[in-house]
């Protein structure tokens, strides 16, 4: 058994950090996040060539799978990138499977979005309904980058009560779209709603496209959640030993030492979670959703938890507009929430379970 | 609003606290080990007349309240006496409740003065193998024959049985599904434990070893009539009126073993030094300690506004809890950070806090768990509906 990051993977993990620092630092970041711009990093990120990584070749991608996927993610989370837009086409890239043109289109950017609300587990949503002529009708809540997207694929199910996926183009004008704001500025939610809006169909197997949404969600949330914990921590370590108190450093004192060991205890636990179960995912393996589950439950409320205690670190400072925690804090605990609470997890996993 | 005891509370608590203080770790430490009932212990405190600090005048006791019971068995628990200490007088002190108000004026007469002397053990047979709190579905069968009962059941952790010359038994008389209400149909006496219908067995547990707890087999005990406390059928409501102040007692008794669990840790903090310093200077150590500190106090003060509705004669049943609840949680946690901050030695008999960790588990769970103070809250305090 070996449990390492192959060479390659690491060298890729190093060259799109260090891409990240140069593009996307924290001055340059905070500009988009203050004028709202999602689209500038989006396309720098693709043009740079990253949007591709973890999507398959025959699919218009760069190759590599989930573990890569992982990767990206846990980097993005590390910088706080504005990445909601193509954190959804990576998620819908199963629903196009068999539509290679669009996909090249949607990781080039503006994406594909899945017309679900944000906060739940994919495989929940609930689908509207398909009308004789083909159209959608119906309004949804929350949907992750729906503002940016060029494309929504949207659940439904067809008056003999099959669920489908339909394909909508975002762009028409029965599609209307209603922006919110999110404490966490870094990602983005819209609500949408669909007035007799025509659609087209999608020629996968729905339900087991949303099962696999479901996982990808899970491992690449809680994957943002634990690069955005590193930097927490990263951030929380180098405070404790600048900021002086008593005449010494603050991380001399034993309780905080211990809070920041703690953190990182959560961290690893989280990398060695993440990590196997997005290599158990891509393998298919039988009880892979299971594990995609106890990752999104225990990494993203662990980091939701580690973020509190970056913040009881760093004192009052930390609950300044200037300093930089705040960016990651909303980041993990909306983290927390996205994609399905880890209650939502832990009830899915009790049900496999088959306890009473 | 007085937080102040009175003077008469607080000479009691002296007292107590001085009267054992004869008795040291050591001695019950040995007790512990040996399965030895403490009767030095007993003795000395039935001799102060300790033992009737609740009973009414008229039957040789005091007549104070439950305020002032938890204080004793608070100190006699926090002197590092324990669970075995609080436990040989526990039923002494206030389990003759139903009988004090519900039973006859022979029975009492009987009965109470040789109790507040220490002549009378007494146990508690309420719990049954198969209805543990769901107390309305045991089915220890009392049947009439003539002027007595025929008893034939089960009980199950029945403390001091071993011990005890009389035990306060709730039977069945009625069963329950010919019963109009669960609750009824259940009758209470208060008679001799008779060795040669019941057998006793001790039960070999964790902790809390100077006291036992067993299993009863009863076959055809037979009890005559005078031996029922009040009416037949109402044993129910009669045991009911004295569970809140149960969960005071016990809650008194959690938070004197924190007392003493956090006594014992501080002294050791202070004391053993590592890399050339007390230990107690480091911050992993000494929070937990202040931690605890402030979780006891807090504590504290819910059972004593507990105690203090019940002897004003005010509903308690929230506050009775939540210090039960409160109390254990406190009382468990000082004495596993002890533990904890004896290291190695934590584990070793010879420092104590190994026994009263032991001690400090059972009241996570006796005489009600913790879950089942929560929901009693949530339903009856919160108006959610009943979770179980």
């Amino acid at each position: 058994m070996q449990w390492t990051l192959s060479e390659e993977q690491v060298a890729y993990q190093e060259a799109l950090r260090g891409w990240l620092g140069a593009t996307a630092p924290s001055a340059v970041l905070r500009s988009w996040l203050d004028a709202g711009d999602v689209e500038t990093f989006q396309r720098s990120f693709a043009a740079a060539g990253w949007s591709g990584v973890g999507i398959p070749e025959e699919l218009a991608g760069q190759g590599g799978g989930l573990v890569e996927l992982a990767l990206t993610c846990e980097e993005l989370g590390r910088s706080a990138a504005p990445s909601a837009g193509w954190l959804a086409t990576v998620l819908a890239v199963p629903a196009l499977s068999g539509r290679k043109d669009l996909l090249a289109a949607a990781l080039a950017g503006p994406g594909v979005a899945l017309l679900l609300p944000a906060e739940q587990v994919p495989a929940t949503a609930r689908p509207l309904p398909l009308s004789s002529d083909g159209t959608l009708s119906g309004e949804i809540p929350r949907v992750l980058a729906g503002g940016s997207a060029a494309r929504f694929v949207v659940p439904a199910v067809a008056p003999d009560g099959v669920l489908q996926l339909r394909l909508v183009d975002a762009g028409a004008q029965q599609v209307h779209l209603s922006a919110r704001t999110l404490l966490d500025r870094s990602r983005s939610v819209t609500d949408v709603r669909l007035a007799a809006a025509p659609s087209e169909p999608l020629d996968v197997d729905a339900s087991a496209v949303l099962a696999e949404a479901s996982d990808r969600a899970a491992l690449l949330v809680a994957a943002d959640a634990l690069g955005a914990s590193e930097r927490m921590l990263e951030l929380a370590v180098e405070y404790s030993k600048q900021r002086h108190q008593f005449g010494v450093p603050i991380g001399s004192f034993q309780a905080v030492k211990h809070a920041a060991a703690s953190m990182l205890v959560g961290i690893e636990a989280a990398r060695s979670v993440t990590y196997y179960a997005a290599a158990s995912v891509d393998a298919q393996g039988a009880d892979s959703s299971m594990h995609a589950a106890a990752t999104k439950a225990q990494v993203t409320a662990d980091a939701a938890r580690a973020a509190d205690t970056a913040l009881t670190m760093h004192g009052a400072i930390g609950y300044t507009w200037e300093h930089d925690l705040h960016l990651f804090y909303k980041r993990v605990k909306l983290d927390e929430r996205l994609a399905g609470s880890p209650a939502a997890w832990n009830e899915r996993l009790a049900d496999a379970l088959q306890l009473v | 609003m007085d937080f102040e005891l009175s003077e008469d509370q607080s000479t009691i608590r002296k007292s107590v606290a001085e009267l054992a203080a004869r008795f040291d770790d050591q001695y019950w430490m040995e007790k512990d080990e040996r399965h030895e009932f403490p009767s030095e212990f007993y003795e000395a405190v039935a001799s102060a007349g300790w033992l009737g600090l609740t009973t009414p005048e008229e039957y040789g006791g005091h007549g104070y309240g439950i305020t002032e019971a938890s204080l004793l068995l608070e100190e006699v628990s926090a002197s590092g006496g324990g669970m075995n200490a609080a436990s040989a007088i526990h039923l002494s002190i206030f389990g003759m409740h139903p009988v004090i108000v519900h039973g006859s004026d022979q029975m009492k007469k009987e009965n109470l003065p040789r109790i507040v002397a220490g002549d009378l053990h007494v146990c508690f047979g309420v719990t049954e193998p198969g209805a543990g709190l769901d107390t309305t579905r045991i089915t220890t069968f009392a049947k009439r024959d003539g002027s007595d009962y025929v008893v034939n059941g089960r009980k199950v952790w029945i403390s001091k049985a071993q011990e005890s010359e009389k035990i306060l038994l709730l039977t069945r008389t009625a069963k329950f599904e010919d019963s109009p209400k669960k609750t009824a149909g259940l009758t209470l006496f208060f008679t001799d434990l008779n060795r040669d219908a019941v057998d006793i067995r001790p039960i070999r547990k964790m902790g809390r070893n100077a006291i036992s707890s067993n299993e009863l087999f009863i076959d055809d005990l037979r009890i005559p009539e005078e031996d029922r406390v009040g009416e037949e059928g109402q044993g129910f409501k009669y045991i009911l009126d004295g569970l809140n102040p149960e969960r005071m007692l016990i809650a008194a008794e959690a938070l004197g073993l924190g007392r003493a669990a956090l006594r014992r840790a501080v002294r050791y903090g202070n004391e053993r030094e590592v890399f050339g310093r007390p230990i107690g200077m480091n911050q992993g150590l000494q929070f937990p300690l202040a931690d605890s500190l402030a979780h006891l106090d807090a504590a504290e003060l819910s059972l004593r506004k507990a105690t203090w509705l019940y002897d004003q004669g005010l509903p308690c049943a929230r506050e009775a809890n939540t210090a039960k609840y409160l109390c254990a949680d406190a009382g468990f946690t000082a004495a596993d950070r002890a533990l904890q901050t004896h290291g190695g030695m934590g584990y070793a008999e010879e420092y104590h806090v190994a026994r009263y960790f032991r001690e400090a588990r059972l009241l996570r769970i006796a005489p009600i768990s913790q879950e089942m103070v929560l929901n009693f809250l949530g339903e009856h305090v919160l108006g959610m509906p009943r979770s179980y």
